[in-house]
């Protein structure tokens, strides 16, 4: 029996919310369920702002988190009375069944658990002081009781807590008691809904790995694989956990990672350990990236190898922190003085977090040039299941060596060479000596501001990325769905492909001829295979988390074809029922399409 | 849900055939009211005259839900499940949930219907038994009982008697443990019982009047490999069976209005009109118990159709009527030409 169950756990900062997700989905994962997760939190870092930890558990590969949970957990009813409406008919509504305070009329999740949706309410709060003499754990009570009411296998669950409490003592303690209270209640319980957990389907192949993991993570098992030694950051959200992971990982593994006064120190102290040989990097989100528009420009000119992670939140300026956003891709594309090409890649899920975690340090050395790897917080904090390679999938060294011939002739770094790229020296290297300048200079690295060579070499910093679109062992864009010729054809971009994989599957579900293309590699844009899949579209639809529709902006610049942009500034992920209205529009199907016409 | 401005709010505490009926008729006498009805169950309205089905193998709840989700929604009906009334503040017009919730009312009506009955001196072995008044001690039991599995049903009300008709049917064996509250709610006389035993008899159930066994000493678990539940008499009489049921009758479930400014005696005491001695309090059903003019009491009227009018009138006179009760149902039992009892209590739809 195929599993497909989505959790919803909402409740106020304090309440243990995003703690009893991070351990739910611990859980699934270790039974071999395959899940999607993503926690919302307030921008708040002290406060009593909403917490929600959303999971998607299932057999089959899932690509987004669904519009409606199966189950729905209330840890603060004034927070989760506003979801209420997100659980199905017959889905489980879990929540606290009394009060310790005063409650205005509707005040309480009872007044709003629709006539389809079942309810349990459960002494939580009591189950967690009498189990542990206080009301902390009421977020493990609720595991217990998820665990009895669906009959799952409780040592997993233990595993799980054990796991996150494993330097708590006496927490991990707590815990074991709360849970064992909520199982208790739960088995006096008598389940009414219909959400049933079949048996987990292993996948694995042999020699590979699975484990949980969000985006941010694996940015960072990405780029350990692929053998980064330095970084410098500042923090930001959402993309701090990537400076923090590497800070515990890489001293372990001999790398250096130091936290510096700001944006602009740190990219150029990336710029300047790419100089040296070094695969350095950095992490930042759109704020940051402002910051660090000009020492890029400095590593495009000087042609130095660079990685910078770029987590999008909701902007302009501070904007909202905490909110997921796919706005900064003109900044990232395009941000910059001058032309200052560079190559910017984003991955549409937490195993493509990986890859061009990894694959960012082979192009920025293949190329000579900074790369971009552009996500979001929406995928930043999406928790998947991945299964890893034996094997990193990553070359530890793809340098063009000087070699014999530079050490007789003086070192041409940047010598216009057939396919542009020209042969790389790090300081220290024999014959290898030259300079580096934010002037444009010859082919020494000398300034140099005559009109052929800045011609010359401004078409060398274009055309030695071309060959990025044929990077080896990597997906630059990929089609799925039907071949051929379609109705309607869905292009997009980073995390928001998952929404659009799923409606596009539920369109062919309802007869429509429908394909969807996701394109990693935005910049230099796959114009070729873009064009390629327009041909056989009679639609395109654009679905993206921006106001304008920046990647239509792209794909339009690209390729000269119309499209309809589906372009929505939520602060979290796009509907699939959304983009699924939107394409049968476009395929002359169902509600809306009849009022177009 | 969106209602008028000004519109009245009115309240049902219980979801059973009363309140649900008289859910229905506010709604179609009073289109821009507000309706909530409030309710301990989990479950939206089930016929609980159906619940022998769960015997005959029907264990899905939703089979047994009278109207489907969509009803309450396309009626503007709150249904508020789970939800304990703590108390009634009568002259304030407010109710207090046991979850500490506030609210204001209107109008109430009071169909809360009754619990089981359980005589004092057995209620120690309550946790051995299984009582049989919701759908889910309904689904509980039946899940206890084996194919040909043998219950032993103690006191014998018309729900219970019921019942035993589908288990002789479903080829149970069923043991009456008889008592006085046996034919419950009908009233029988000394000298009809005896027939009406014979014809329970003839319908298949053994009948052990507890009386003549001294009454029951104890009621235990059974041995391990034997039947789950044994019962003892006093004069040594033993019983083995695989679940022990409860059927003695109903007592109304009133506890929450002690001090709302309503009169009660066993019941919610009302006029004709089922108005309670509290102004803009209504009550209906199991509940309640009605002043009789021709016999000068109040009492209780029991039966599907009479608890359905109940709620039905207690409605229209809520919504500006002012019309006073009529039994919709005859209360008598009768032994049908088949020698089997027939009771106007069983009749339903």
């Amino acid at each position: 029996m195929a599993t497909d169950i989505q959790i919803s756990i909402i409740g106020s900062a304090g309440d243990g919310t995003i703690a009893a997700g991070d351990i739910l989905r611990n859980a699934f994962a270790g039974m071999g369920y395959k899940v999607i997760s993503f926690d919302v939190y307030p921008p708040e870092i002290r406060g009593f702002g909403k917490c929600i930890a959303r999971m998607r558990i299932t057999t089959e590969q899932a690509y987004s988190l669904k519009h409606k949970s199966d189950v729905m957990v209330s840890l603060d009813d004034s927070h989760a009375i506003p979801h209420a409406g997100e659980l199905r008919d017959c889905g489980a509504m879990i929540y606290e069944q009394g009060s310790i305070v005063r409650l205005p009329e509707g005040g309480h999740m009872s007044a709003h658990v629709g006539p389809g949706q079942l309810p349990y309410p459960l002494p939580i709060r009591e189950l967690s002081e009498k189990s542990t003499g206080a009301n902390r754990s009421r977020n493990i009570v609720v595991l217990g009781f998820i665990a009895g009411l669906f009959n799952l296998p409780a040592e997993g669950f233990r595993k799980a807590i054990g796991k996150k409490f494993r330097s708590k003592a006496a927490a991990a303690e707590a815990s074991e008691a709360a849970f064992k209270a909520g199982l208790d209640y739960a088995a006096k319980t008598f389940k009414l809904d219909d959400v049933v957990f079949g048996p987990p389907v292993s996948s694995v192949v042999a020699g590979s790995t699975v484990e949980m993991i969000n985006g941010n993570a694996a940015i960072v098992r990405g780029a350990l694989d692929a053998g980064i030694d330095t970084f410098f950051g500042y923090p930001i959200t959402p993309a701090t956990s990537i400076m923090e992971r590497l800070a515990s990982e890489m001293p372990k593994r001999g790398g250096r990672l130091l936290q510096t006064e700001d944006e602009i120190s740190a990219i150029s102290a990336v710029v300047g350990a790419g100089f040296t040989g070094a695969r350095a990097a950095t992490s930042t989100s759109g704020p940051g990236l402002s910051l660090m528009a000009e020492m890029l420009g400095m590593g495009v000119i000087g042609e130095v190898p660079s990685v910078v992670f770029v987590s999008q939140r909701g902007g302009p300026s501070t904007g909202m922190p905490t909110k997921t956003e796919q706005s900064d891709l003109h900044m990232a594309v395009y941000g910059g003085h001058g032309d200052a090409p560079r190559i910017v890649i984003a991955p549409t899920n937490v195993d493509g977090c990986y890859r061009c975690g990894g694959k960012a340090f082979e192009m920025a050395e293949a190329y000579q040039t900074p790369v971009i790897v552009l996500i979001d917080l929406y995928l930043s904090n999406r928790y998947e299941t991945v299964v890893f390679p034996a094997r990193p999938p990553f070359e530890a060294d793809m340098n063009r060596k000087p070699g014999k011939q530079a050490a007789a002739a003086p070192y041409k770094r940047y010598a216009l060479t057939a396919d542009h790229v020209s042969p790389r020296s790090v300081p220290g290297e024999k014959g290898g000596m030259h300079v580096v300048t934010g002037l444009e200079h010859n082919e020494l690295g000398r300034p140099n501001d005559s009109a052929e060579l800045h011609t010359a070499m401004s078409r060398k910093r274009h055309e030695k990325l071309k060959a990025a679109l044929r990077h080896p062992d990597f997906t630059h864009f990929k089609r799925f769905g039907d071949e051929g010729p379609v109705d309607v054809g869905l292009v997009a971009w980073g995390s928001t492909f998952g929404e659009c994989l799923e409606a596009m599957l539920k369109a062919r579900g309802e007869g429509i001829r429908c394909a969807a293309m996701k394109v990693v590699m935005l910049s230099p844009f796959p114009t070729h295979g873009v064009s390629a899949f327009l041909a056989d579209c009679k639609e395109v639809l654009v679905p993206e988390l921006n106001y304008e529709g920046q990647f239509a902006n792209l794909l339009q610049a690209n390729v000269a074809r119309q499209v309809t942009r589906l372009a929505r500034v939520p602060g979290e992920p796009m509907k699939v029922e959304e983009i699924l209205e939107e394409i049968r529009r476009l395929a002359g199907r169902g509600k809306s399409a009849q009022k177009a016409a | 849900m969106a209602t008028a401005k000004n519109a009245r709010h009115h309240v049902v505490i219980g979801s059973g055939v009363s309140g649900s009926q008289a859910a229905d008729t506010l709604r179609e006498r009073e289109p821009d009211a507000r309706v909530t009805i409030l309710t301990l169950s989990s479950l939206l309205f089930y016929n609980r005259y159906d619940l022998p089905k769960v015997f005959r193998g029907h264990r899905d709840w939703r089979e047994f839900l009278a109207y489907p989700a969509e009803y309450y929604k396309d009626h503007r009906i709150e249904v508020r499940r789970c939800s304990r009334v703590a108390g009634v503040d009568g002259p304030r017009r407010t109710i207090t949930l046991e979850h500490k919730e506030e609210i204001r009312f209107d109008t109430l009506l009071v169909a809360s219907g009754g619990r089981g009955y359980l005589p004092e001196e057995l209620a120690e072995f309550r946790p051995l038994m299984h009582p049989f008044a919701s759908y889910t001690e309904a689904v509980t039991a039946a899940s206890l009982v084996p194919d040909r599995g043998h219950v032993i049903m103690l006191g014998g009300d018309m729900i219970g008697l019921d019942l035993a008709r589908t288990l002789i049917d479903t080829r149970h064996r069923v043991t009456l443990v008889a008592g006085a509250q046996t034919f419950w709610p009908h009233e029988v006389s000394d000298e009809e019982r005896p027939g009406l035993i014979a014809a329970l008899e003839k319908m298949g159930v053994e009948v052990i009047e507890s009386h003549d066994a001294g009454g029951i000493a104890t009621i235990e678990q059974g041995a391990k490999g034997l039947s789950a539940r044994r019962v003892l008499f006093k004069d040594g009489t033993e019983l083995h069976g695989d679940v022990v049921m409860p059927f003695f009758g109903l007592s109304p479930s009133v506890e929450f209005m002690l001090g709302s400014g309503t009169d009660i005696e066993r019941g919610l005491l009302v006029n004709p009109a089922l108005r309670t001695t509290c102004e803009g309090i209504y009550a209906a059903g199991d509940v309640c118990q009605i002043w009789s003019d021709a016999e000068k009491r109040y009492r209780f009227f029991y039966g599907w159709k009479n608890v359905r009018a109940m709620g039905d009138l207690a409605a229209r006179n809520i919504t500006g009527g002012d019309e006073p009760w009529v039994p919709a149902q005859d209360e008598k039992l009768h032994i049908g030409s088949d020698g089997k009892i027939q009771s106007p209590f069983w009749e339903y739809h």
